[in-house]
């Protein structure tokens, strides 16, 4: 014989208000095994737990029912409470009467009580069969993985490093910096973006703690929270980079170039080259297909020939050019996971209304800040592509690829109306004859001094910002003609302009998908990562241990991204503080005597939680790996043969509550 | 040319029994009425003049490769059949390095009976459109000419849902109340290899053990459910139904379905993921907004 108590909460009046507790209490009090029913204003206060304590201790309790809120809002105090007054944390259930009920049915109050009488005895059903459950313990490596070196990556990994921990970075291109080092000067404060970006990521290049690995990729991850086990490819950059000193030789003797990918191809680089500069690690790579030695190995293939090159061979004093470099693949153990692979700008060329990309007078707000830049390729003088010329008439279109849902683009990019701001109060700066024109939906300037920015672009520097669309562009005559609306004035507005900026939005950065799916994690309909939760757990993703920072959950400008880089990194010292993780015990388990190796579980789980073991007469059956399982029990549904269970939430026990129902 | 089939099979068993490459033939052999097949299992060389193939060859012997799994066998298998065992390799039941596959170029087979030959082919034969086996390490008989059907293979299907709903309870119930809840279906079908199969279990006790309408309902739509995107239609399980219940339109909607839905048919490769076992990121079935 059980001995239940059930503990009616009125939440206030957010149950009591709509449920008739007493008639609750009526219903449920002469069920079976049930020795206590009682109530409480707020279960969940210490006075509300206090009284379940006593209850528990008073009444020698062995299953609780807690009648109150969703168990995702209190299940882990309710736990805790039950648990200090001796009883194990399994054996409590909660009936989600406010959410389910009084929430819903607030319209129909003897109906939302007579749900609340059937859930709780539902409850009690299921609470019948519960069993205690033990969390197992595992170990946990303490060292971490940040994918992506842009500022978001690189503020974490620092952090984590400061307190202690190895770190490895990994980035895709060959230089950490990401998005941050292509900026000329950074909104509201004006300061130029490479100053501030340059020290941090020298600091993770010298920290002890840091490994960076450019040129990389994350090929595969298994294994789970604190014990992740991460393969990464690391490309080969046909330069030894022990061997070189960086002196760059090579790249100023290379005869070729190329469009530079750092400066939205608007200037050139070398095919053995480094992304700019400040490059960290400051090793080149060589831009193999493009290559004169390598197109020469080609062509000789076919028989034909051509110079073989290999100037930057002979030139480089230290013999580090290595044609035969192969790429690496790294096997390395991590017990947390950041991912801050940012996000890639908008391609106007979308747009045909607005010349599809063709126009050379029309770009991007990124390929402005190039322009605007001056590491740029114009060196800082303000020239536009087509001619050369110095444009006098600029004109910022806003929300391209942004709040548009005809591109698939509902959302706003966030950061583009200061960015107009910010670029044409440069404009200004570099030639005050420039006349800027925004033409705006609405200006989004939510952020510490970004309205006192905006404002001062059009009361300082005369920028003028114009509330309507623009319907067309076309050429004339070297100009790009913006044909267009003023909204609040009520007429159309024709400008001849000499340059045309695209404010294109943030998107999803290319390959965030398939590393998603290589992590296992979600991700939207845009390709941005997704929180836990979008409030309360925005740093976390549905699988423990992997975390986001920064523009790959979504637009950010960089205090935002960077806070996210130092919040990750707590969360990720968190983990780090405990030398053991606790699994959860709510976790599926095979009955092997049943099982027939169908493996129809290892296909449905989303967590890649079924190992394969063989049986004594050597065919592999199903075993739940307990640390990888999240209790989804999709494969309790899948199993044919029901060979596969989920402890806490049994078929035994849905069985009994749908009879419950029935009863 | 049904001299022709058995004699390539009792040559190609001789060869591979002798030889010691596999230790066991599934293959077929007269019945006691002197007319019908049955199921063989040669285990010596001497005993392979035993095996027969002819159109009365109806047995979809996969069922009894999973029995033998483990063991290195070979087996007779006509098209239909091999789709059988691809899903079972699929399913990891059996181990295609020891499963020796004699596939047949299958003519069709006809309708038997305990004694009786009929001249009809079975429907699932008039039916059929892929007569080459699918998956094999040895092909007897000449390749089967595909003809255009000329009438729609699910036409029965189509018949059936063409009926209201209410129509179409009282037809199932007609059926299911002469059931008697003797599992042969189960039992004949290859792809109902469960252990302990759910309706038989008792905690829970999914399916209650009277045999009545309800219960046997139950039964025969777990079992479609569970068939679902796996019944390869070699209608072993109707054939196998002492009382006569048309199990095989169950199926063949289920079949339908899944091949509307996903342009899957089971069997035809292993490689390939069930569609009722995976779920493509972009796949759309109309389901929500
Ligand atoms: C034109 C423009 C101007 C801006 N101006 C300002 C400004 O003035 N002020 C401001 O606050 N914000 C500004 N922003 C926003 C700012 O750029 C972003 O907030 C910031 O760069 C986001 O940093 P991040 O680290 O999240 O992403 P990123 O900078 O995009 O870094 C991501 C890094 O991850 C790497 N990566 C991607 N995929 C992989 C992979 N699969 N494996 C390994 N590595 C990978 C990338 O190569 C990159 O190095 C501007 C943005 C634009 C487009
Ligand atoms: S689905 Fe069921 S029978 Fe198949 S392997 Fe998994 S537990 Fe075993
Ligand atoms: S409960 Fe979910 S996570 Fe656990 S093994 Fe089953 S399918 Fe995988
Ligand atoms: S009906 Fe379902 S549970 Fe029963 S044997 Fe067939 S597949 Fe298994
Ligand atoms: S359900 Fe019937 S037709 Fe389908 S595979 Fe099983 S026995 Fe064959
Ligand atoms: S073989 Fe026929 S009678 Fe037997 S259980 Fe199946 S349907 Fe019922």
């Amino acid at each position: 014989m059980a001995r239940i108590g059930i503990f009616l909460c009125h939440c206030g009046t957010n149950i009591a208000g709509v449920v008739n507790i007493s008639q609750v209490r009526e219903a449920v009090k002469d069920i079976p095994q049930v020795v206590l029913v009682e109530e409480s204003k707020y279960m969940c206060s210490e006075m509300g737990q206090g009284g379940i304590r006593e209850a528990i201790e008073k009444n020698k309790l062995d299953r609780v029912i807690i009648s109150a809120c969703s168990p995702r809002m209190h299940e882990n105090t309710f736990r805790k409470t039950v648990a200090d007054a001796g009883l194990n944390p399994y054996l409590l259930e909660i009936a989600n009467v406010r959410e389910q009920d009084s929430w819903v049915h607030a319209d129909d109050k003897e109906a939302a009580t007579e749900k609340a009488i059937a859930l709780t005895r539902t409850a009690v059903a299921k609470a019948l069969l519960n069993q205690p459950l033990t969390p197992k313990r595992v170990g946990l490596t303490k060292r971490a993985l940040v994918i992506g070196g842009g500022i978001a990556g690189i503020q974490a990994a620092l952090d984590i490093a400061n307190a202690g921990h190895p770190v490895v970075l990994v980035e895709r291109e060959p230089t950490i910096g990401g998005r941050m080092a292509q900026l000329d000067k950074t909104f509201p404060t004006l300061d130029c973006s490479s100053c501030i970006l340059t020290p941090r990521m020298v600091e993770a290049n010298q920290h002890p703690n840091i490994t960076i690995f450019t040129y990389s990729e994350v090929m595969s991850v298994s294994g789970f929270v604190g014990n992740f086990k991460v393969q990464i490819r690391q490309k080969a950059r046909h330069v030894d980079s022990v061997k070189c000193t960086g002196c760059g030789i090579c790249w100023q003797k290379c005869p070729d170039l190329v469009p530079s990918e750092f400066d939205t191809g608007l200037g050139g680089r070398k095919i053995i080259y480094v992304p700019f500069a400040q490059a960290i690690p400051n090793v080149p790579v060589i831009d193999m297909p493009n290559c004169r030695y390598v197109k020469h190995l080609e062509a000789a293939k076919e028989g034909k020939k051509l110079p073989p090159c290999r100037i930057c061979e002979k030139l480089c004093p230290t013999g580090a050019i290595d044609w035969e470099q192969e790429d690496q693949v790294l096997t390395e153990d991590f017990g947390a996971i950041v991912v801050a692979t940012g996000f890639k700008p908008f391609d106007y060329g979308r747009y045909t209304e607005f010349g599809a990309g063709k126009y050379p007078d029309v770009i991007g707000l990124l390929q402005l800040e190039r322009l605007l830049s001056a590491s740029g390729p114009t060196n800082g003088e303000l020239k536009r592509p087509s001619d050369g010329a110095h444009p006098k008439t600029v004109v910022f279109l806003s929300c391209i690829g942004s709040r548009d849902e005809r591109m698939g683009k509902p959302y706003c990019s966030k950061v583009c109306c200061m960015v107009m701001a910010k670029q044409a109060i440069l404009l200004k700066d570099h030639d005050p004859e420039i006349q800027p024109y925004v033409f705006y939906i609405d200006v989004r300037a939510g952020g510490k001094d970004y309205e006192e920015f905006y404002q001062r672009s059009q009361r300082e520097q005369g920028v003028l910002w114009l509330r309507g669309r623009v319907s067309k562009l076309y050429q004339d005559n070297g100009k790009v003609i913006v044909m267009g609306e003023d909204s609040l004035m009520g007429r159309p507005v024709e400008i001849a302009a000499d340059l045309v900026v695209m404010a294109t939005g943030m998107e999803a950065n290319d390959g965030a998908v398939d590393l998603a799916q290589t992590l296992h994690i979600s991700y939207d309909t845009h390709g941005f990562m997704v929180e836990a939760h979008p409030k309360l757990r925005p740093l976390e993703t549905n699988t423990d241990g992997i975390f986001l920072a920064g523009t790959v959950s979504g637009p950010r400008d960089i205090p935002e991204t960077v806070a996210q880089g130092s919040g990750v990194a707590a969360k990720v010292l968190g983990l780090f503080s405990k030398d053991e993780l606790a699994t959860d015990p709510t976790v599926a388990y095979v009955d092997a005597m049943r099982c027939t190796g169908c493996f129809l579980c290892a296909e449905v789980c989303p967590y890649g939680a079924i190992d394969k073991e063989p049986s004594r007469d050597g065919r592999l059956l199903a075993k739940v790996n307990e640390s990888l399982c999240k209790g989804c029990g999709l494969c309790v549904a899948g199993c044919r043969g029901n060979c596969i269970n989920l402890r806490g939430f049994t078929n035994q026990q849905v069985i009994e509550e749908i009879m419950a129902l029935c009863r | 040319m049904t001299v022709n089939i058995t004699e390539q099979i009792q040559e190609k068993a001789r060869e591979i029994l002798s030889s010691g490459q596999v230790e066991l033939i599934i293959g077929y052999q007269r019945a006691s009425d002197g007319v019908t097949a049955r199921p063989a299992f040669i285990r010596k060389a001497e005993n392979v003049a035993k095996l027969i193939f002819d159109q009365t060859c109806t047995h979809n012997l996969a069922k009894y490769a999973i029995e033998h799994r483990g063991k290195s066998m070979a087996i007779v298998a006509k098209a239909c059949d091999t789709f059988g065992i691809n899903v079972l390799i699929q399913e990891n039941q059996i181990i295609r390095e020891k499963t020796y596959v004699i596939g047949v170029n299958c003519p069709g087979v006809v309708e038997v009976s305990f004694g009786q030959v009929g001249d009809k082919l079975q429907y699932r034969c008039q039916i059929c459109q892929e007569h080459a086996p699918a998956v094999y390490d040895y092909v007897a008989g000449d390749p089967v000419e595909e003809k255009p059907l000329g009438f729609d293979p699910y036409i029965k299907v189509k018949v059936l849902e063409a009926l209201s709903q209410e129509e179409r309870i009282a037809f199932w119930e007609k059926h299911f109340e002469r059931c008697i809840r003797c599992y042969a279906c189960r039992n004949a079908c290859p792809q109902c290899y469960c252990t302990e199969c759910v309706v038989e279990q008792i905690d829970p006790d999914w399916v209650g053990i009277p045999i009545q309408v309800p219960e046997k309902q139950i039964f025969h739509v777990i079992r479609a459910f569970h068939l679902a995107g796996r019944c390869i239609g070699c209608n072993e399980c109707e054939r196998s139904c002492p009382v006569g219940i048309p199990l095989s339109l169950m199926n063949m909607k289920f079949s339908q379905d899944v091949e509307d839905q996903f342009g899957y048919k089971p069997g035809r490769d292993p490689e390939v993921c069930a569609p009722l076992a995976t779920y493509q990121p972009d796949e759309n079935l109309g389901i929500g907004g």
